[in-house]
């Protein structure tokens, strides 16, 4: 097995510039796909992570965003008879106004651009709601005090949001917030927000009304009884639940797939000529080597099989070699605008194992794939022609 | 005599001519393959080209119209209050700088079980024609805005996707308050106009369906100025600023471009990741094309030794190997910039829309471009080989033959 491994090193080695070119044609191939799938991956665990299936959201019907919608105090008072509406310990009903407001802050990137921030203004109950939510630095804000608390991804990705720290924010930029807190979400879509008490929101912003209502539901299985309560007729507002909410949010992530597909297929089939060709020239390089081999009692499957081993190996180096690559970019911050929210969410790279695999995989699909051709050509070299020639 | 050398002459350009196209048809499957891999990423290059030209013809449209847009300070979202209008249009009484001032509000929309959004703005229906003139321009379309207050002009990319014609009754759910179904009347799809993705409806008919839902205020997301000339556009950029500097609602003014890119940076930062996209693929196909040059070369390298040593010069071998590559990667340069061509303006494909930007359209020139650089990339491939055909001492190579 060594030696047969040495052999395929060694006429890898024997035509440097071919094989170093097809190398470096797979490493961008498998370098662009792992970023790309690292970059919807990121997007994705974001927006997964994001909700509880005992959460509902509640908008406005037509709303398309919490930011866009209006839920008036008397439609709260309603949700508050919601089947299935779990209390908290003192036998308040864990119902959650919160108000969804934007600012601008500058990212931290070289331009300093800037970038729409989601502030969602709550009260206490919003922490039991959200139990996700966890201070990790600093101290919550205090209803009534001009305070907010950032949530990490935010932190990262944004100026100016470290704890002790002051911004503008509010419709007439004359209200400082103290950053007093920074919180942390299971990795989820809140982490790229900025929470601040809801009534001192609502005075800044001059918008008395809250955007959306959640609910906590003391067990899924009140779920359906729940949405049928609020979507029909005695309330008319349009309920979901949180996590097909985030999943609705999440589509663009499919998009952003669908296009890499499209994209590293293209790549893919210029680097399974790539591969064929430097293993043409393997073959016809060698065919009186290949025809001694033969004529020495090596199978046709076994010169197929080492051809094949050849050009794996090629690809495998190419492979991790773009792994490598992609890697180092993983846990980069980014952010995304989305087109529902108009509010960007920050997440980072991530190059999880199905990433890996995924480039893997395709490395060995374009390794395959270059060697069958030329493979076939190696077995059909005529043993006693080849011979002669020598 | 004269005669005679012109026909040796002609006869070795033949030779020439007949020995490239032996060596390009002797390996058919390595040429073909060749030229599918410079195709390909071309192929890649020219979409990634078509959108980023798609923006900057959006872009430049909106440099061109003279047109500030004026927003909230603190954020885009924030609204501005309607009467705004009145006191930016008091900045210019005699009405020769600044020409018409247009409020918007933002308006989105969705239409019955369907999930996709649309991108509708409520104008103030008398100016709109003055600041946007790309829009309205049949007198007919300009009369049936006038008259009908729930008169609606649908961008052309969303009026073939959804297959919406002028004339057409059409209900669409306002994204933000009123909240209501409203009735539209389509009067234009706006054919002239540069983008194909936003709708216009009247914002007095929003107002009226604001005030019979029970929500008062009178709030636009944002004015759209008209300046008659470059030199105004720049002072009012400063002026309006300036006015408004000590009320509770601050604005900020930019002129339509800067409003518009922001956009679009922020969305994934499209321009820039398509470009190092491009230039990615392009790299592959320059790969891909050295691999084969570097290839195809070796295998002759006897020949050419044999050629050198029957008197054909350097230069001439040269000249082969050249065109050789030239020849292969032109022709997959032309298959892959040919093939989006074909079908992004020929077949059903031409309807596609991508977001942002909607309709993509292969500009020629961008052909062009891709067939100028898989030719480049034909002339980097045998760079390599060239240098080695000039470097090849007959002796060693005949002597090294098997």
């Amino acid at each position: 097995m060594s030696i047969l491994l040495y052999y395929n090193l060694r006429n890898l080695l024997a035509r440097r510039l071919s094989t170093s070119l097809t190398l470096v044609v797979i490493a961008v191939m498998v370098f662009v796909l792992g970023i790309l799938l690292s970059f919807a991956a990121g997007m994705q665990a974001t927006l997964a992570s994001t909700g509880s299936p005992l959460n509902i959201i509640v908008l406005k019907p037509g709303a398309t965003a919490e930011s866009t919608s209006i839920i008036l105090p008397e439609e709260a008072a309603q949700l508050a008879q919601t089947p299935g509406l779990a209390n908290d310990a003192n036998g308040r009903p864990l119902l959650s106004r919160e108000l969804c407001v934007q600012t601008d802050l500058p990212r931290r990137n070289a331009a300093r651009s800037a970038a729409n921030v989601a502030i969602r203004g709550v009260e206490e109950v919003a922490f039991v709601v959200h139990p996700e939510v966890r201070i990790v630095a600093g101290r919550p804000f205090q209803q009534g005090a001009l305070e907010l608390i950032a949530g990490q991804a935010a932190v990262g990705r944004f100026h100016g949001l470290e704890v002790g720290s002051r911004i503008t924010i509010g419709r007439q930029s004359h209200r400082q917030y103290t950053v007093v807190g920074i919180f942390t979400a299971g990795g989820g879509a809140l982490e790229s927000e900025i929470w601040a008490p809801r009534t001192m929101l609502a005075d800044s912003y001059q918008r008395q009304l809250s955007s959306s209502v959640l609910l906590r539901l003391r067990g899924p299985e009140f779920l359906p009884e729940a949405l049928a309560y609020i979507n029909g007729p005695s309330v008319q507002l349009t309920g979901k639940s949180e996590t097909a909410y985030y999943d609705d949010l999440a589509s663009t992530t499919r998009e952003v797939i669908l296009l890499t597909t499209v994209l590293i297929g293209i790549m893919a089939v210029g680097a399974v000529f790539a591969v064929a060709n430097t293993m043409y020239a393997a073959v016809d390089g060698r065919r009186r080597e290949l025809a001694m081999l033969r004529a020495i009692g090596f199978r046709r499957v076994a010169i197929m099989a080492a051809l094949l081993s050849e050009s794996l190996l090629l690809s495998l180096v190419a492979c991790v070699a773009g792994c490598l690559a992609a890697a180092a970019f993983s846990g980069l911050r980014q952010d995304f605008l989305s087109n529902y929210t108009w509010t960007v969410l920050a997440f980072e790279l991530r190059m999880t194992s199905g990433v890996v695999a995924a480039c893997v995989g395709l490395a060995v699909v374009v390794g395959v794939a270059g060697a069958l051709a030329p493979g076939v050509r190696a077995a059909r070299v005529n043993v006693l022609e080849a011979l002669r020639k020598a | 005599m004269r005669r005679g050398l012109g026909v040796k002459a002609g006869a070795e350009v033949n030779l020439r001519l007949a020995y490239l196209l032996r060596n390009l048809s002797r390996n058919p499957l390595r040429s073909g393959l060749t030229c599918a891999a410079v195709a390909l990423p071309i192929t890649i290059f020219v979409l990634s080209v078509a959108v980023v030209d798609g923006i900057d013809r959006f872009l430049d449209n909106s440099s061109r119209q003279l047109r500030l847009a004026v927003t909230h300070r603190a954020s885009l979202v924030n609204p501005l209050p309607s009467g705004y209008r009145l006191k930016i249009e008091s900045l210019d009484r005699s009405r020769s700088e600044i020409t018409s001032v247009c409020g918007m509000g933002w308006l989105g929309g969705t239409i019955e079980n369907d999930p996709r959004l649309l991108s509708t703005l409520s104008v103030d229906a008398d100016s709109f024609p003055a600041t946007f003139p790309e829009y309205l321009q049949s007198p007919d379309e300009l009369a049936a805005w006038q008259r009908d207050r729930q008169a609606i002009v649908i961008g052309r990319g969303t009026a073939a996707q959804f297959g919406w014609k002028v004339g057409d009754r059409i209900t669409i759910r306002a994204s933000v308050p009123p909240y209501a179904a409203m009735p539209f009347h389509v009067v234009s799809t706006a054919d002239q106009a540069v983008d194909p993705v936003t709708n216009f409806c009247r914002r007095d008919y929003v107002v009226e369906e604001l005030k019979k839902a029970g929500y008062g205020d009178d709030h636009v997301s944002f004015f759209f100025v008209k300046c008659s000339t470059k030199e105004a556009l720049d002072r009012y950029r400063r002026a309006i600023d300036a006015l408004f500097a000590n009320s509770p609602d601050q604005t900020l003014t930019q002129d339509e471009k800067a409003f518009m890119s922001q956009f679009i940076t922020q969305q994934f930062d499209l321009p820039r990741n398509l470009t190092i996209l491009a230039s990615v693929t392009v790299f592959v196909a320059v790969m891909a094309a050295m691999n084969t040059m570097s290839m195809s070369f070796r295998d002759r390298l006897s020949e050419y030794a044999a050629l050198k040593a029957m008197g054909f010069r350097g230069t001439t071998i040269l000249l082969i190997v050249q065109s050789e590559s030239l020849l292969l990667c032109g022709l997959g340069g032309l298959v892959g910039a040919a093939g989006p061509y074909v079908a992004f303006t020929w077949t059903p494909l031409s309807a596609y829309t991508v977001p942002l930007i909607q309709t993509l359209e292969i500009a020629p020139a961008v052909c062009g471009q891709a067939l100028g650089i898989s030719l480049l990339i034909g002339l980097l491939a045998a760079v390599w080989p060239s240098w080695a055909v000039v470097r090849l001492r007959v002796v060693e190579a005949l002597r090294s033959l098997e």
